[in-house]
């Protein structure tokens, strides 16, 4: 027989299986982007079809010290190379199954964006007589990504919390159309951008007020909250935009170039000038990141949103900082909501389409991380922008279809490709002291 | 630090869940208090933490009356509290958890870990207990996340330790090693409250033992009265802590695992090759601390969870991955962990709950449309034999107490003819009333010649129901031995030794 043994005994926990599986899908996805570009955009353009970008941004003086020359390429070849690398790419993952398979995927899925817009600008002559501004594509796509990166930024902060915003729809509602009339009266942005800040404070209060203070379903609270913001917005439209056509005149904030960095060709006039929107969506991201997961703030704010019942036994006001987070989400969907109509011009009801909800997607796609929000933002920003830019050009696929894009690549990557993602754990519960 | 509650009263509506307490607990103390599920221990603590208010009576610390609106208040009081169900953030680390809301900061609102990490290992020194802080909590088996929970209230400065059913999720020597810690913290002058319904802990443990019942104190004895004495006290009637076992003869096999393999929802495989048999006419009692597949392994049987591979079989027939439906069919009888959840709908009522499993058999249904008459008939008589404690047929399910709910499930799944019997937990959350006669039950339909497979976390139970213990320990049965055999040595195997390696 033995003796008592009085050490503990720790057990080994489980342990967690690799997503070595994952990562094989991850290849075998790649590979089919691959031979799809090798097939449709290089097979599918006629063997002496030209394709032409130019890169020299249109609102830019022609006089930039470093600009590229327009770049004409044989579209058939160009894209069965694109597709090979995108195939090449695709084996190695299989093979190798790396950590970084969904980075490999990501630099394929970059191939097959540039292979779409060769194909789509193709002509078939030796000489084009149309050519696709790729400059403008990239800076159309990352108006739409900062409007998202706004909103996705805004369900980060709420869900971390613990409270499910389903409402950035309304908030941008309400910051769009609140932005646009203050704009329009004031003629500054930096008003309107502060209006609708405390438009969006607002619907976030009225969220938490329902959700913390009622303890009522946060999904359906969001619903109501957007069908609320969208009814307001419509009815203020006919009583009060269309009499008075000169409180919604549709003004867009300037560019504001960083010297030196925004004459690099591309990047450029791509990341270095921009409206104010842009670099303080860019600031935002790096606040929100360095407040959640560096500072006490953000410890308190994501314990609430893990475990409330623990957070209230250190002390912790679960309540308040769910208010407060709460508001604060609100807050800068309410700024995104200014930054869209910046970009858009006159506010129009039905004018943000949807994007609010693709922002929570990307929330999710980004693993409830700003840095994740930012990427898989600009991944929709991407799609959304090329229904519209590809629209105009040689493509022949029904509009009907092409608007569905974004949407399916939205369901693609929240589905399968990002593998297993944890929300907070109790994200959407209502808390209740006992 | 000297404790003192004073007619300490909490009403629920019209229950008083605590009538006129009074508790004094001195320096350097370890104080146990004892009583039933739903005596009022629990309730009493959340007041001496500031989690609820009570209606009447005070609250006096070194002779200074106190009163807490919140638990952060009793914390700077120098209460600490190590909950049943841990107040820990699973995905953060143990540092993390235990300076959460008293956090050290740097400029700019930074957390300051280092600082954290640094006070962290001076505790752990200070009091021997070794805790790596940097590990995430979540990835810690239980007794370890325990002790975060400690230095936790430690971190504090608590002076008194209030501590809520503290084994219930720890095998036997990591319940050693914490007594060991309650001893040494008591030593350094802090005082300790001790909850717990286990007779055995609180004589090994305690100076002073404070007997709760039905929300009052019923006595203080020293620690050397008997397990029988507690016990009565405890109930309020003498109680036969036995359960008697007449010998019986062993039939076919009944239930059969062969190397069965079942993942968790993460995808873990929590069940991994456990090959186990069941006789008709034998109680075969799986043990094992919570969480070693034994509800993965319970839900698999039942045909509510995929089996990966290996084999279930049912008397010769194979059920593997066959449908709850077909299994119930088969001659599984099945009362699940969680009975709320899993066993009752809790807003029907006790006469549809009790024919859940045979809904659309005759003679409670015929072409689709049910026969109530026969349904309350076999409720009246289910009612009857197993003695449930019902208001009547129509009352809800969830309008019973726990140890009638638990009657309920049991009745309905021993009212039909069965190959075998499965129970996750059957007495769990029950009092001593119940639970002796949830055995009796379980004895008698053994008695008869049924196959019983029992799951259970309680050693005392295993010990007292099985013919034959199995041990489960990371998704592995690590032995099969006999009941006689050493709490010790079982208490190895639940920590995953093997029987070659001590026995």
């Amino acid at each position: 027989m033995t003796t008592l043994d009085t050490t503990v005994v720790v057990a080994e926990p489980p342990r967690v299986r690799a997503p070595v599986g994952r990562r094989r899908v991850i290849g075998a996805l790649t590979i089919v982007l691959g031979l799809f570009v090798m097939l449709a955009f290089g097979l599918g353009s006629v063997a002496g079809a030209h394709s032409q970008f130019t890169f020299t941004p249109v609102n830019t003086s022609s006089g930039a010290p470093w600009n590229l020359a327009p770049l004409t390429v044989l579209t058939r070849w160009w894209n069965l190379g694109l597709g090979l690398v995108t195939v090449a790419l695709g084996v190695e993952t299989w093979v190798r199954r790396p950590a970084g398979a969904l980075v490999r995927f990501g630099v394929g899925g970059v191939l097959f964006f540039i292979a779409l817009l060769l194909w789509a600008c193709r002509e078939p002559g030796p000489s084009p007589v149309s050519s696709l501004n790729f400059t403008s594509v990239l800076i159309g796509s990352l108006s739409i990504a900062m409007v998202l990166i706004y909103g996705s930024l805004s369900g980060v902060l709420c869900e971390r919390s613990g409270v499910v915003n389903i409402a950035i729809e309304g908030q941008f509602i309400g910051g769009a159309l609140a932005g646009a009339m203050v704009d329009s009266v004031t003629n500054s942005f930096w008003l309107a951008a502060l209006v609708g800040i405390l438009v969006g404070a607002l619907v976030g209060w009225l969220l938490a007020l329902l959700a913390v203070r009622y303890l009522a379903d946060q999904i359906i609270i969001g619903v109501v909250l957007v069908t609320l913001m969208s009814s307001v917005s419509s009815y203020l439209n006919i009583q009060v935009l269309a009499p008075y056509p000169n409180l919604n005149v549709g003004n867009q904030p300037s560019n504001v170039a960083i010297p030196l960095l925004s004459k690099i060709p591309i990047v450029g006039p791509v990341l270095f000038n921009e409206t104010m929107f842009f670099y303080v969506a860019v600031l935002l991201v790096a606040l929100i990141s360095f407040g959640l997961f560096r500072t006490r703030w953000g410890l308190r704010v994501r314990s609430v949103g893990e475990h409330p019942k623990a957070a209230e036994s250190v002390g912790i006001n679960v309540a308040r900082v769910r208010y407060s987070t709460v508001m604060l989400g609100g807050a800068v969907a309410g700024l995104g909501g200014v930054a869209f109509i910046a970009v858009q011009g006159q506010f129009q009801p039905g004018i943000t389409s949807g994007l609010g909800y693709i922002a929570l997607a990307a929330m999710i796609f980004g693993k409830w991380k700003p840095s994740g929000a930012v990427v898989a933002s600009i991944l929709f920003g991407v799609s959304a922008y090329l229904v519209d830019a590809l629209q105009n050009e040689n493509v022949p696929i029904p509009t009907e279809f092409m608007t569905m894009f974004p949407y399916l690549v939205t369901i693609a990557v929240v589905a399968g490709l990002i593998g297993r993602v944890r929300p907070p754990a109790n994200d959407g519960v209502p808390y209740k002291r006992d | 630090m000297r404790v003192e509650l004073q007619g300490i009263t909490k009403r629920f509506g019209s229950f008083t869940a605590n009538d006129h307490i009074d508790l004094v607990v001195e320096p350097g103390q370890i104080h146990c208090l004892l009583g039933e599920n739903g005596a009022g221990k629990s309730t009493l603590m959340n007041v001496l933490f500031g989690l609820l208010h009570a209606e009447e009576g005070q609250i006096l610390i070194n002779g200074e009356p106190v009163h807490f609106d919140n638990s952060g208040e009793a914390v700077r009081h120098g209460i600490g509290m190590v909950h049943q169900h841990f107040m820990l953030v699973p995905v953060f680390t143990a540092a993390e958890n235990v300076v959460l809301g008293f956090e050290p900061t740097k400029s700019f609102n930074r957390l300051d870990h280092k600082t954290a990490n640094a006070k962290i290992v001076e505790l752990s020194k200070k009091f021997g207990l070794e805790v790596d802080p940097d590990a995430v909590v979540e990835t810690l088996p239980v007794g370890l996340q325990q002790r975060v929970e400690i230095l936790k209230a430690l971190s504090h400065d608590a002076e008194l330790l209030i501590l809520d059913e503290p084994t219930a999720v720890l095998t036997p020597q990591e319940i050693d090693a914490l007594m060991e810690i309650m001893r040494s913290l008591a030593r350094d002058g802090k005082s300790i409250l001790f909850i717990t319904h286990k007779l055995k802990e609180v004589r090994a443990v305690a100076d002073v033992i404070t007997v709760i019942r039905q929300g009052q104190v019923i006595d203080s004895v020293p620690p050397t009265e008997t397990e029988n004495q507690l016990a009565a006290l405890m109930v309020g009637r003498e109680v036969n802590l036995t359960v008697v076992k007449e010998s019986t003869q062993l039939g076919d096999v009944v239930l059969e695992l062969k190397d069965v393999v079942v993942r968790d929802d993460r995808g873990l495989a929590v069940v991994n090759g456990v090959c186990l048999d069941v006789h008709a006419g034998e109680i075969v009692a799986l043990a094992g601390v919570q969480g070693n597949g034994q509800t993965e392994l319970a839900e698999a049987i039942a045909g509510l969870r995929h089996v990966e591979s290996g084999t279930i079989t049912l008397r010769g027939q194979d059920i593997t991955n066959h449908t709850p439906r077909e299994i119930l069919d088969a001659g599984l009888g099945h009362v699940p962990e969680d009975r709320q959840r899993d066993g009752l709908v809790l807003s029907m009522s006790l006469a549809d709950n009790l024919v859940l499993n045979t809904p659309r058999r005759a003679p409670f249904a015929r072409r689709g449309t049910r026969n109530l008459n026969a349904v309350d008939a076999n409720a009246t008589a289910l009612v009857e034999r197993f003695d449930i404690r019902t208001t009547g047929i129509d009352a809800t399910a969830a309008s019973l107490s726990g140890g009638n709910q638990q009657k309920v499930i049991v009745a309905r799944e021993l009212a039909r003819p069965l190959t075998c019997f499965m129970a996750s937990q059957p007495t769990r959350g029950l009092d001593v009333g119940s639970i002796e006669y949830v055995h009796r039950q379980i004895v008698n339909q053994r008695n008869e010649g049924l196959g019983i497979f029992i799951i259970s976390s309680e050693l005392d139970e295993v010990v007292a129901l099985g013919d034959r213990i199995a041990v489960m320990y990371a998704g592995k049965v690590t032995g099969i031995v006999d009941p006689s055999t050493s709490r010790e040595d079982i208490g190895l195997l639940m920590a995953g030794s093997t029987m070659g390696e001590h026995v």
